[in-house]
């Protein structure tokens, strides 16, 4: 691989179980690095049900009824608002007791312990305004669908209130550009050295979804449809544009289900997605190549 | 869609209409519902250019040289898949008992493909092997999210409780 941009220097980092890459013109000063890392702690603590002392660890177990609400709760449940009418359920904020069913929990059992749950209706469980995220009983709150691309903005946003020039914040498979635009391959799901495609991203966000890491067994993986709280079959891996990554994020995961290509239409949205038989679906218009 | 336009030549009028009704007629039967046929633009012409799955018998009964009129037949041929009704439209013009011109719209054997398309759907291609990073020139890969230690372990654990 090369890099025709001309991004000068890049910092790495782990944050929320993944790898971070943000790539600037000029190395980030170490005060822009702290204001980063406060960022994604803060939202780490507020939004992981990986960690024991989070907001929604709170409410999922009951200690809590009612927290302050993040900053991002509006953001997030609105779009999830959107997500849900979209695909007629499938996607829902309450999957998280659902994946845990399934072995994805805190403490990464990897175990099922039961048979697929649905998740519980989010709309009439879940509460949120006058600052307050409040529940009707324990649930655990899961905002994998959107939540990474939320961070990627704010983790933009921070770097660009610190430095000028071309940025590029890559939280690993959801990233944003600034600047340049830069090519980027769409990596197969079956085989990470192959790529089925390339898309240019220029000032906007490209986010991917795929089954083929967070997976832990046999069908078992983390994208899950709510309404069954089985995980899904039909499509292995989703790419989508748009002008933020929680947009694109969010759209990466309606993809995976009927109503994606309907979602990404209403919002002027570019996407491929590639069903598990191998086959390929891209948007009306879709600027980028596909190696077909 | 296709359009084929054909040199006018002297072929077989009866072997050309079994070719254009197989199609329909086959359209007809992989979907396993229904196939009707529209009516021809020339009525008088009707029985071999309706496109019934009953019609590829009348067609392959009529090969012996005969006369048609001429003029343009046209044939509409729907079956259902699991998403949608799909169709297709046949036109054929018929002068001097030579098909000068077949136009077909909706290409059955691109049916599976097409069916996916939509307003929303821009193109589908068949399995894509895709190329090898390294014959490609990108300043980023996406995928799906890289797993960090806690989880690899964790997958590693349980392979090896399994292997135990």
């Amino acid at each position: 691989m090369t890099s025709p941009t001309a991004t000068g220097s890049t910092w790495t980092f782990n944050a929320i179980g993944t790898s971070w890459a943000i790539d600037t013109a000029l190395p980030l000063p170490s005060v822009a690095r702290d204001a980063v890392a406060a960022v994604v702690d803060r939202f780490d603590r507020e939004w992981s049900r990986f960690r024991a002392d989070s907001l929604v660890s709170a409410l999922a177990a009951g200690r809590e009824a009612s927290v302050r609400a993040p900053d991002d709760t509006d953001a997030m449940l609105s779009l999830y608002d959107e997500l849900d009418a979209a695909t007629s359920g499938a996607v829902n904020p309450l999957v998280g007791d659902a994946l845990a069913r399934l072995g994805y929990d805190a403490r990464l059992t990897l175990t099922p312990s039961g048979e697929p749950e649905a998740a519980p209706p989010w709309r009439e469980t879940l509460r949120w305004g006058d600052g307050e995220l409040a529940v009707a009983r324990p649930v655990t709150i899961d905002v994998g669908a959107l939540g990474k691309g939320r961070l990627v903005d704010l983790v933009l946003d921070t770097v660009r209130a610190h430095i000028d020039g071309d940025v590029v914040v890559d939280g690993s498979g959801d990233l944003a550009a600034r600047g340049t635009p830069i090519p980027v391959a769409l990596e197969h799901p079956y085989d990470a050295s192959r790529a089925i495609g390339v898309v240019t991203v220029a000032d906007g966000a490209l986010c991917a979804s795929a089954i083929n890491r967070r997976a832990w067994g046999d069908g078992l993986h983390h994208v899950l449809d709510a309404r069954t709280g089985a995980p899904v079959r039909a499509f292995a891996a989703t790419w989508a544009l748009a002008d933020t990554a929680l947009r694109a994020d969010a759209l990466a995961t309606a993809l995976f289900f009927d109503g994606g290509p309907e979602l990404a239409a209403s919002w002027n949205a570019h996407w491929v997605r590639m069903r598990t038989d191998g086959r390929v679906e891209w948007s009306p218009g879709f600027a980028g190549e596909i190696f077909a | 869609m296709i359009r084929t336009t054909a040199v006018p030549r002297p072929v077989r009028v009866g072997t050309a209409l079994l070719g254009v009704a197989g199609i329909v007629t086959l359209a007809g039967c992989s979907g396993g519902t229904t196939s009707d046929a529209a009516a021809p633009v020339d009525s008088a012409a009707a029985p071999t250019a309706t496109s019934a799955p009953s019609s590829s018998a009348a067609a392959g009964g009529s090969t012996a040289a005969g006369t048609y009129k001429d003029g343009t037949y046209e044939a509409t041929g729907q079956y259902a898949t699991p998403e949608s009704v799909e169709s297709i439209d046949v036109t054929l013009t018929i002068a001097g008992d030579t098909v000068t011109a077949v136009e077909v719209t909706g290409d059955p054997q691109a049916a599976e493909s097409r069916r996916y398309q939509s307003e929303f759907i821009g193109g589908i291609a068949d399995e894509v092997v895709g190329k090898k990073l390294d014959e490609i020139s990108v300043t980023k890969v996406a995928g799906s999210s890289l797993t960090s230690g806690g989880f690899n372990e964790a997958v590693d654990t349980i392979k090896t409780e399994a292997r135990a």
